[in-house]
């Protein structure tokens, strides 16, 4: 299973970003870590390059949501990602808010998975339960 | 005229520049007063220099903040550099200022000296008499290291290295090591005028989980490219790493390698200092515990014998922080120093000697890069993943070493990537750690040991 991930716009907070690889590799995915500051159109090359079955983009400064915005629109401008899962995690809003409120909003930009402030290990685990669903589906 | 003297001249005459008078500076270094220059304390070699972290957009708040380190007895001045300059944006660092200036509102995370200019900064430095460290994080410093000579600034930091691998996630490593050689050219030239002007590299590095190795590397290569082109002040730098005994042992085995090293390229007549940085990763948001640990750096600082240390305060956790605060920090320190009196003396002969066995196995594959000069072999050497520093966001660094802590929380390599650390030395390392847990129980690890003071 291939999975593209990287921290999206502007921002540079890479240390979540290596663990996220770690943890990815450990669980027997391959990982293409496009790393921090990593812009949308990016991310998409990315998972064509690679035939990526998950996209996993990672925020920690908050600025998140002016980027998955316009997911939906640059996304359908490729034609082979139709079937990727996509997914965003980290602190997905500049302030706060709680994961009701922000949950849907990013399911609505587009996203099958959204962890705002949740575990590393528990996100993953839920990837992997989403997957298994979607392969007996 | 010299080709660094035309490149000076190009570089000066910036639209940014109100008319850089060569002359007139040449003529304020030679006639500098020695006080101004961190070298002269240094040499005197009385206490451990306390030099704060901080810097303001507007003259007026510079000022003032300068006014309460003063008032705090302190030893270094710093002045730190906003972000829109370190990228070499002086016009947003222009609209900003005036912003800041016209408000209440700070609108740079620090002073943007290029805007300022010379002539201005100058009446500052020169009023305080103190001398002045330039901290920035600026991979093409050359108008800023020009401007802040001029201004009265005796001590550099940074490197082509050390302020790329971890604030840059594209910025060109090859151009940097250039711009920096500009640097380095243009203090040993100003240090034949006085006495010399310091350098000094930033050993936190990402300040996560770096291990001793490799940031023991870095700064002597940065040091060697300095004093190669004939810088005479040096201070190599490194950051708390969460065990007392393994800062010890760095400090030991870097002053050695310095010494040893600096020799080796017929530079032995530079001297090099030792800076010490309190803690540099995450702090912990209850301020009386940022001030313990505040306090705990210090003693270390003592223990490993640094000519200087660069402090913290009690909001680190909580983003820039008030002048007040910051000048409590200085006093703080200086008080924990002067009753620090009858330290023992540690040494830890067999730690010593795997750290000196990687460092020296490092140094020996980066000197045997078959290229020409010592900063193509360093170029080559991060770019083939001989030199990796752990999370770096910069994609020339290989991301493969991988570290955690032992039970001592002494900073152990556990996945050498290509590093060449010799067998017998990585065997030492993981021989200290607990690998039998599965690579998410480590990962965990990971998390824990960044966030340790937390």
């Amino acid at each position: 299973m291939k999975v593209v991930t990287g921290v999206v716009g502007n921002d540079i907070h890479v240390v979540a970003n290596r663990l996220i690889e770690l943890s990815l590799n450990a669980r027997g995915f391959e990982v293409f870590n496009l790393g921090v500051n990593t812009y949308l159109e990016e991310f998409f090359d990315a998972a064509v390059e690679t035939g990526a079955d998950v996209l996993l983009i990672s925020s920690l400064n908050g600025e998140a949501e002016g980027w998955a915005r316009e997911v939906k629109l640059l996304k359908s401008k490729y034609k082979t990602l139709d079937d990727i899962v996509m997914v965003i995690g980290g602190n997905l809003v500049v302030g706060t808010a709680d994961a009701d409120t922000i949950v849907p909003k990013y399911k609505n930009y587009g996203f099958d998975l959204v962890f705002h402030q949740v575990d590393l290990n528990t996100g993953l685990d839920t990837l992997e339960e989403y997957l298994k669903q979607r392969d007996v589906a | 005229m010299s080709l660094l003297q035309e490149e000076r001249e190009i570089i000066l005459s910036n639209e940014y520049v109100d008319s850089f008078d060569f002359a007139e500076v040449e003529e304020f270094v030679r006639g500098a007063d020695k006080e101004l220059f961190i070298s002269h304390h240094f040499a005197q070699n009385k206490k451990m220099l306390v030099q704060p972290r901080g810097g303001f957009p507007t003259y007026k708040k510079q000022f003032a903040l300068n006014e309460f380190f003063v008032n705090a007895n302190v030893d270094v001045l710093p002045l730190t550099i906003d972000s829109n300059t370190r990228l070499n944006d002086y016009a947003t660092a222009k609209k900003m200022l005036r912003l800041s200036e016209e408000s209440e509102q700070d609108m740079l995370n620090g002073y943007p000296l290029v805007n300022h200019g010379y002539r201005t900064t100058r009446k500052m430095i020169t009023h305080f008499n103190k001398p002045v460290s330039l901290r920035h994080g600026t991979p093409d410093a050359r108008l800023l290291i020009e401007t802040a000579i001029a201004s009265g600034i005796f001590e550099i930091e940074g490197g082509p290295i050390t302020y790329l691998l971890p604030y840059s996630k594209n910025f060109p490593l090859d151009k940097a090591f250039l711009y920096w050689k500009y640097v380095e050219r243009v203090c040993a030239n100003y240090s034949k005028l006085n006495l010399p002007i310091n350098r000094e590299s930033f050993g936190p590095l990402t300040a996560t989980l770096v291990p001793p190795a490799i940031t023991i590397v870095i700064q002597l290569l940065e040091m060697l490219l300095s004093l190669e082109e004939g810088v005479k002040s040096f201070s190599v730098s490194f950051s708390q790493t969460g065990s007392m005994n393994q800062d010890i042992v760095m400090g030991a085995v870097i002053k050695k390698m310095a010494k040893y090293y600096a020799k080796e390229i017929g530079c032995e007549d530079a001297v090099v200092n030792l800076v010490y940085h309190q803690w540099m990763g995450a702090f912990p948001t209850n301020k009386d515990f940022a001030e313990s640990l505040i306090n705990t750096s210090t003693v270390i600082a003592a223990m490993v014998g640094a000519n200087k240390i660069i402090t913290k305060t009690r909001e680190e956790a909580s983003g820039i922080p008030t002048k007040e605060a910051n000048a409590k920090t200085v006093a703080n320190t200086q008080y924990t120093l002067g009753i620090l009196n009858g330290l023992p003396n540690i040494v830890d002969e067999e730690e010593e000697e795997n750290l000196t066995l990687e460092v020296k196995a490092i140094m020996e594959a980066v000197f045997n890069d078959e290229a020409d000069t010592l900063w193509r072999k360093v170029f080559n050497s991060i770019k083939n993943g001989t030199i990796d520093v752990p999370f770096s966001p910069h994609i020339i660094n290989h991301n493969e070493m991988i570290t955690i802590r032992d039970a001592n929380k002494n900073i152990r390599i556990i996945n050498r990537g290509g590093v060449p650390i010799p067998d017998r030395c990585f065997l030492y390392e993981k021989s200290k750690c607990d690998l039998t847990k599965d690579t998410t129980s480590i990962v965990n690890d990971i998390i824990h040991d960044i966030g340790i003071m937390q």
